[in-house]
């Protein structure tokens, strides 16, 4: 196992597709789970988080007792969240016993804090979710469906339903409209004559009115 | 819809029926999509009596909570994200979302339990783990919840939150003679109910709007600098009949029988 210099504070070195586990998860049931499936490295001296998944991203994980035992946990997510570097997750055992204690942890981590929360039944499940997040941060960001840019549908068909909005105009009106004045701003300051030379007088009318009414 | 002659009223009375009333947790602002009357009735009266916000139902068109200028709120059953079924639906309706607003947060809801069924344990899969690492991958908020009540408090204390970030939505009342220009803002791609909104409210004219810089748009319509830009480029773009769909474009010219 390699190490990195001890100290703690400074950004924890992660190879790709590893996990560096704070020594005190050895032999633990969440750590035997993802043994095979990712590399655990174990660590002494890790003074902010028990699993880290890259240099700039940890797992802060809140057993059940320490929800009953009190606020103590809140100031190890306190010291993630100014740490300036860490992108700090928080897996929650929230069991029966520690349901009650649910609400309060999640509005001081995500509402206060801004930072991710994930609730687990047990290490098991816990186990699972922190395999997957490894495989999140070493996939291509563009393969995150909630990353990948979203391709604009035409605008021309925006622009011809767009101008349908306006009162008196419908798809047939719409497309002449824009052929004469090919921009919503030019349309929006065409003055009636110049409206009456593609539609009527009334509707030339009311398209200017709707343009320069104050609402 | 409006007579054209309704220019006399003036928009300043309005104004102040929704103050901006510095105390913090009460009337507060909540935009609530009307489908959420019949899926999530106990939310929206929680929000109104225990909670005391004033709550808008309008069209939102699928999004389920506006609780800022620029914050979205999904409610979703902890059921409909265990099954890979409904995978798809949520992933594209989320990424409709990211293109109207800066910030969303799921709400994930406990299913209501019938006393004495068993069958509809929790039991967490794959798809349900690997749909909440991609939302956190991607910075959008995730909160639990176990029942409509305690979303309704989850909607409150995110609305105080965006209000203390000087977010809050100031007035969501639409006044009859705007209507028009409402549903005029809500066709421009990517803008949302309340942007359309604060253009409404903002903006004296259409044609101002048509004829404002991006820093104009961006500070009435509240929304980031990168937003304006889009907004301003679509109001400039030059229409172009060439490129409309052919089918379209032969429908216009024949379709004048049967236009409305």
């Amino acid at each position: 196992m390699e190490r990195t210099p001890p100290g703690g504070a400074g950004p924890v070195h992660v190879p790709l597709g590893h996990i560096v586990a704070r020594e005190r998860w050895r032999g633990s049931q969440l750590a035997q789970e993802m043994q095979g499936k990712v590399k655990l490295m174990f660590e002494e001296g890790l003074a902010l988080a028990d699993f880290y998944l890259s240099s700039r991203s940890c797992i802060l994980y809140i057993t059940e007792a320490d929800l009953v035992a009190g606020h103590g946990y809140r100031k190890r997510l306190v010291r993630v969240r100014n740490s300036g570097h860490l992108q700090g997750i928080v897996i929650v055992e929230k069991t029966q016993i520690s349901e009650q204690y649910f609400p309060a942890v999640q509005k001081f981590t995500v509402l206060d804090l801004g930072m991710a929360l994930l609730p687990v039944a047990n290490q098991l499940e816990a186990s699972c979710l922190i395999i997957q997040l490894v495989q999140e941060q070493t996939r291509e960001p563009s393969r995150n469906p909630f990353l990948r840019k979203k391709r604009c549908a035409l605008p021309e068909l925006s622009l011809v339903q767009t101008v349908q909005q306006i009162p008196g105009v419908g798809k047939v009106k719409a497309p002449l409209l824009l052929q004469r004045f090919p921009t919503i701003q030019q349309l929006s300051n065409a003055s009636v004559r110049e409206l009456e030379e593609v539609v009527g007088h009334a509707v030339a009318r009311q398209i200017h009115a709707f343009f320069t009414r104050p609402h | 819809s409006a007579a054209p002659s309704s220019t006399s009223a003036l928009h300043v009375p309005e104004v102040h029926t929704a103050p901006r009333l510095p105390q913090e947790g009460h009337r507060a602002c909540i935009l609530v999509d009307s489908r959420e009357i019949t899926s999530g009735l106990e939310v929206i009266s929680s929000l109104r009596t225990v909670h005391g916000l004033q709550v808008e139902v309008c069209p939102l068109n699928g999004c389920d909570y506006i609780i800022s200028n620029r914050m979205v709120v999904e409610r979703k059953s902890q059921s409909e994200m265990l099954h890979n079924g409904s995978k798809t639906k949520f992933i594209e309706h989320i990424q409709r979302l990211q293109s109207m607003f800066q910030r969303i947060c799921v709400i994930v809801e406990k299913d209501r339990e019938k006393a004495g069924d068993t069958s509809r344990m929790f039991r967490r899969t794959k798809c349900y783990d690997s749909l909440l690492t991609s939302l956190v991958g991607a910075g959008i908020r995730i909160l639990f919840s176990s029942g409509q009540e305690e979303t309704a408090d989850l909607l409150k204390e995110l609305s105080l939150v965006e209000q203390r970030k000087n977010a809050g939505i100031h007035s969501a009342v639409v006044n009859p003679s705007k209507c028009e220009a409402l549903q005029f803002y809500l066709s421009i791609p990517s803008v949302s109910y309340i942007t359309a909104l604060n253009m409404c409210h903002q903006f004296s004219s259409v044609k101002k709007m048509a004829n404002s810089s991006p820093e104009e748009i961006s500070a009435c319509a509240q929304v980031t600098h990168q937003k304006a830009e889009e907004i301003y480029r679509y109001i400039h773009y030059t229409f172009d009949i060439q490129m409309l769909p052919s089918d379209l474009n032969q429908e216009t010219v024949k379709s004048n029988a049967c236009s409305v």
